[in-house]
């Protein structure tokens, strides 16, 4: 196994052979359609009621037929998982780590395949799809590293007489609640860091895309995961529920929205008879992330970067920017030039790979966002079209502060421009909010940038660059206030929320000497 | 060994020479140089050559300066310039930054020391840039061309993000075109590069379909323009993610009838990049099926972009598009230029580097093939090549500037790329100017 990380090579998707691979994957893919999901517990794999993930390009297209997990499922994968937990807990953390990293192989050999599924299941563009396939290898191999490292403990303090030393070991049994959004690289995430450090898990995916998640449990059960070690559970949030309130759950790892995550912490801290312990919550949630844009910064970068943080993947990630903050000087030159921008947008289908905004997920997503759009006068507003679940990209200008659209995550492609006097105006304005994920700023001053970068309240700054696309190792991912609960994702601290310290201290004196 | 020191009856060596060009070149670069004005006889270039020198030795103070004359042009106030540029000199952490540290962080010097920043980087880019617009420009065109150096003109712009922006520049190249042609003595001396990035706002570098149908009406008018004022339009190459892009559309609209008899144009091939001779089978196949009254223009550069494709490359985890060792470029420089060469005249060759031996190569193998001024021309940026066009020109072979032109706002980003280029380590010119021997500098890559 090698022990330097670097993250997997992206498609270079510029070159035409390339593009017709993909395209070749998908037709492929197409002829396959639709996939079966069922539920996969212990060495069992089970039916229930069939659901169906569409495409969001093209609703009539099925994706998969899944079968739903009801509590009593949920019941019965836990059991299944408490068995997996002793072996699982019990192999050498090496063998772990080799198995995470065949995992990533059997991921990278499907590397085109799983970027047409998420292109047809999610609606990603191909190269945020291949992005997302890439990222989902990167976990996996980097939390495997990680595992290794933490395996060799920490260093203590040593006196003569005693010899003292502390040893990592699993939580326990742990459930994994994923979105739909990055729907391969978060579940593998979020599923190969509980079992990096030997934890058994029960996987329950986004009901968009359970597709995706089958797909990284696939590859980990042929890359030696015991079954019993980790289950897939397909369905709603009412498997979810299920799993957040059995007592035998012990660490609960959640990306999703704010109100989901609050519930979920609510549930987990709530003891339920014969629990003897206290769950854990790892919670990564919502943004409502904000670009200020300096009076010196350079508008020939900050019209794409804008574009890119707040249209790209129809601005359905956690990090995509939904507001900017721009300096009185350059507002109005800005402004003119970003909505002449926004109409050379294409939206269609995530497929095409002329295609700059894709659908959002679904009908209830559309509605959603229609509904934040419908609430004010855009300043300019892109193409539509109805063959799909998609909304027209769109800016906004001047509205007032307490205003929804700048207020509330939207997840949609929506931009909202703000003018303030200064950047410390700016900074003020991002402090009053209640998220704090990601965040940008332009500007060529590198006093400024320090000034900002220490002022933040943001978990993930990003600088005179796009605020979206965080790289495992590079970007350590996560945010505070209500975004998340702290742990960075795709950092070297990540494991240490799926392990309790054991320290062992040995009295080594007998008969008045040190033995 | 000299090859005549040979003892007789042994094998020759494994390839045969058909030509040896070292002769020639050391002839032709020694006298070139020898035409250069002496550096040291002139006082501004000796400070430009301390100045060359001292920003290849500190990193630092290279950095800082060039993150100042990026941002200049963004500064409001004089106030705001000195706090850019005292904040990038604090920031560089050399001796030589800290000590001008000691004299921008003094209130007092505020002013002054602005003011002469913002002088200093407005004269740096005189030099470069010849004119705010064509009618700015024009006393100093017509000045190259009554000293027989033929010009292309640049107009330097902003980022084209909309479609407005691209018709302004078009509209820039249309007006461009039109007060050269008025003030041209003969034909053939109105000659204009355009950037398909300014054209279109929709380049894309997985689709190129869009950008080709973004910039194909401006890019189509303008050939129709040229055609008309009888001048000629070269098609600049950029950054390796629309290559593609640029050589379907220019190729595509090249090939329609109406263009077979004008104007006269021409494209770019970069021989950093490692696929440049496949590159340039395309462009000769496309040349010799497509007859036209003036033959396609086939302008050979090194490549201006050689940081961004490294940079990217490795964030992607690529292999990087272009070669990686200066050597390898060169001698690809020198394999291409032989080729166009044997190309004419279904070609016509510009040679555009300041590299001497670069240029001493293409002179000494057209000189041996028999290919003059009809066929082949030189080519140096303007504030760049200026010796080496004075030089080429006094030999009698055809030279052509390429001159930017456009606001100062606009040219920073052009103005940046030149700096670097002239104080990278590994540049001819950087070189040159740290003094290294004419011999030396002429040596095969
Ligand atoms: C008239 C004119 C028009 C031009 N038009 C274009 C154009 O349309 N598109 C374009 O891209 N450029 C264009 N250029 C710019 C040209 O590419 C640069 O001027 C050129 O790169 C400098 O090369 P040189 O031969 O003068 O100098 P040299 O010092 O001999 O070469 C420097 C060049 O070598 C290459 N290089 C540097 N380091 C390495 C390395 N480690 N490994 C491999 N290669 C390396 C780079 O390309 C670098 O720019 C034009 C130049 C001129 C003179
Ligand atoms: N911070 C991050 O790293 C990050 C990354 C991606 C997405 N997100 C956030 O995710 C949201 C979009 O994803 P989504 O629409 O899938 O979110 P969501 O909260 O609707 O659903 C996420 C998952 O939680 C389940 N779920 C929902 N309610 C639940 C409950 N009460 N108990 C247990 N499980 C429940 C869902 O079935 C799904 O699997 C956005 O708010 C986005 O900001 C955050």
């Amino acid at each position: 196994m090698n022990t330097t990380f670097r993250n997997e090579p992206l498609l270079e998707l510029r070159r035409g052979p390339v593009r017709n691979e993909a395209l070749q994957a998908l037709a492929a893919l197409d002829a396959r359609l639709p996939l079966e999901v069922p539920m996969l517990i212990g060495d069992d794999v089970v039916t229930g009621q069939v659901f169906a993930s569409v495409d969001p390009s093209n609703p009539t297209t099925v994706v998969a037929n899944a079968h739903a997990a009801t509590a009593a499922h949920v019941h019965d994968a836990i059991t299944a998982a408490e068995r997996g937990q002793q072996v699982w807990s019990k192999r050498p953390t090496t063998e772990r780590a080799a198995a995470l990293s065949r995992a990533a192989g059997i991921l990278r050999s499907r590397r085109f395949e799983l970027a047409a599924l998420a292109v047809r299941e999610a609606g990603k563009p191909w190269a945020e799809a291949d992005g997302d396939v890439a990222e989902a290898i990167d976990f996996l191999e980097y939390y495997a590293q990680n595992a290794l490292v933490l395996d060799a403990g920490r260093p203590l303090v040593q006196m003569p007489g005693e010899r003292n030393s502390m040893r990592y070991v699993p939580r326990g049994v742990t459930g994994v609640i994923a979105p739909w959004n990055f729907p391969l690289a978060i579940a593998a995430g979020m599923v190969s860091a509980a079992l990096a450090t030997g934890n058994a898990v029960v996987l329950k995916p986004a009901e968009q895309a359970p597709a995706c998640a089958k797909a990284v449990v696939d590859a980990l059960h042929a890359a030696g995961v015991p079954h019993d070690a980790l289950a897939l559970l397909p369905g709603g949030d009412e498997p979810g529920k299920a799993l957040v309130a059995d007592p035998r759950i012990h660490t609960i790892v959640f990306t999703g929205s704010v109100a989901a995550g609050l519930n979920i912490l609510q549930t987990a801290h709530t003891m339920v008879p014969g629990q003897r312990h206290v769950k854990k919550v790892i919670a990564e949630m919502g943004g409502k992330n904000a670009i200020i844009v300096d009076s010196d910064a350079d508008l020939d970068d900050v019209v794409p970067g804008l574009l890119k943080s707040a249209f790209g993947f129809a601005g359905q990630k956690c990090s995509a920017a939904s507001r900017a903050l721009i300096h009185r000087a350059v507002a109005d030159e800005l402004t003119e030039r970003l909505a002449g921008a926004l109409s050379t947008l294409r939206v269609g289908p995530a497929a095409d790979f002329g295609t700059d905004v894709p659908p959002v997920i679904d009908i209830a997503a559309q509605q959603r966002i229609e509904g934040y759009i419908d609430s004010a006068a855009p300043l300019a507003q892109g193409d539509t079209r109805d063959d799909g679940f998609y909304v027209p990209p769109t800016l906004f200008a001047g509205l007032p502060t307490d205003h929804k659209i700048i207020q509330e995550e939207i997840f949609g492609p929506v931009l909202s421009l703000e003018t303030v006097d200064s950047v410390e105006h700016a900074c003020e304005l991002v402090d009053a909010g209640g998220f704090a994920l990601t965040g940008g700023l332009f500007s060529r001053s590198p006093r400024t940038i320090e000034h900002v970068s220490e002022r933040t309240p943001v978990g993930n700054l990003y600088i005179n660059r796009e605020i979206t696309g965080a790289m495992v190792g590079r970007q350590p991912f996560g945010g505070g206030r209500l975004s998340g609960t702290g742990p960075k994702a795709g950092g070297p601290d990540y494991l240490l929320q799926f392990v309790e310290a054991r320290a062992v201290t040995e009295n080594t004196v007998r008969h008045g000497l040190v033995v | 060994m000299a090859p005549n020191a040979r003892i007789p009856g042994m094998a020759a060596p494994t390839q045969e020479r058909p030509l040896d060009l070292e002769r020639p070149i050391r002839e032709i670069g020694t006298d070139l140089a020898a035409r250069m004005p002496r550096p040291r006889a002139v006082s501004t270039a000796r400070v430009e050559r301390r100045m060359t020198e001292l920003l290849m030795k500190d990193p630092a103070l290279r950095a800082a300066l060039f993150r100042f004359v990026d941002v200049r042009p963004a500064c409001s106030s004089p106030a705001d310039v000195t706090r850019h540029l005292h904040e990038f000199l604090v920031d560089a952490e050399s001796k030589t930054a800290r000590r001008a540290t000691g004299i921008t962080g003094r209130p007092l010097a505020q002013r002054p020391i602005a003011v002469a920043a913002a002088a200093g980087v407005k004269r740096m880019a005189q030099q470069f840039i010849i004119g705010e617009d064509a009618r700015d420009a024009l006393p100093e065109i017509t000045k190259l061309w009554r000293n027989g150096v033929e010009t292309t003109v640049d107009l330097l712009g902003e980022a084209t993000v909309s479609e407005t922006e691209a018709d302004t520049y078009m509209r820039r190249c249309e007006e461009t075109l039109r007060a050269l042609a008025s003030a041209a003595t003969k034909p053939g001396q109105v000659n204009l590069s355009v950037k398909v990035s300014a054209l279109t706002p929709l380049l894309r570098p997985t689709a190129p379909e869009r950008g080709i149908e973004g910039a194909r009406p401006r890019l189509e008018r303008l050939l129709r323009v040229a055609k008309e004022v009888g001048a000629h339009l070269h098609v600049d190459m950029e950054s390796f993610d629309t290559r593609e892009a640029i050589t379907a559309l220019t190729l595509d609209l090249l090939s329609k009838p109406e263009f077979a008899d004008g104007p006269s144009a021409g494209i770019v091939l970069q021989a950093y990049l490692v696929d440049s001779p496949e590159h340039l089978d395309e462009l000769l196949h496309w040349a010799q099926s497509t007859p036209r009254t003036h033959p396609f223009v086939i302008r050979l550069v090194k490549g201006a972009y050689w940081d961004h494709e490294v940079v990217q490359a490795a964030q992607m985890g690529w292999a990087p598009p272009v070669f990686t060792d200066r050597h390898e470029c060169d001698r690809n420089f020198e394999a291409l230029t032989k080729r166009l060469i044997d190309a004419t005249p279904t070609v016509k060759v510009a040679i555009a580097s300041h590299n001497l031996r670069s240029i001493s190569h293409a002179a000494a193998y057209a000189d041996a093939r028999g290919v003059g001024n009809e066929d082949l021309e030189f080519q140096i940026l303007r504030g760049l090549g200026d010796d080496t066009q004075a030089a080429i020109a006094a030999t009698g072979r055809q030279v052509r500037a390429y001159c930017p032109v456009g606001d100062l706002v606009a040219g920073m980003a052009y103005l940046v790329r030149r700096l670097l280029e002239n104080t990278a380590n590994d540049s001819f010119l950087a070189a040159a100017a740290s003094g290294t021997d004419t011999a030396e500098l002429l040596e095969a890559p």
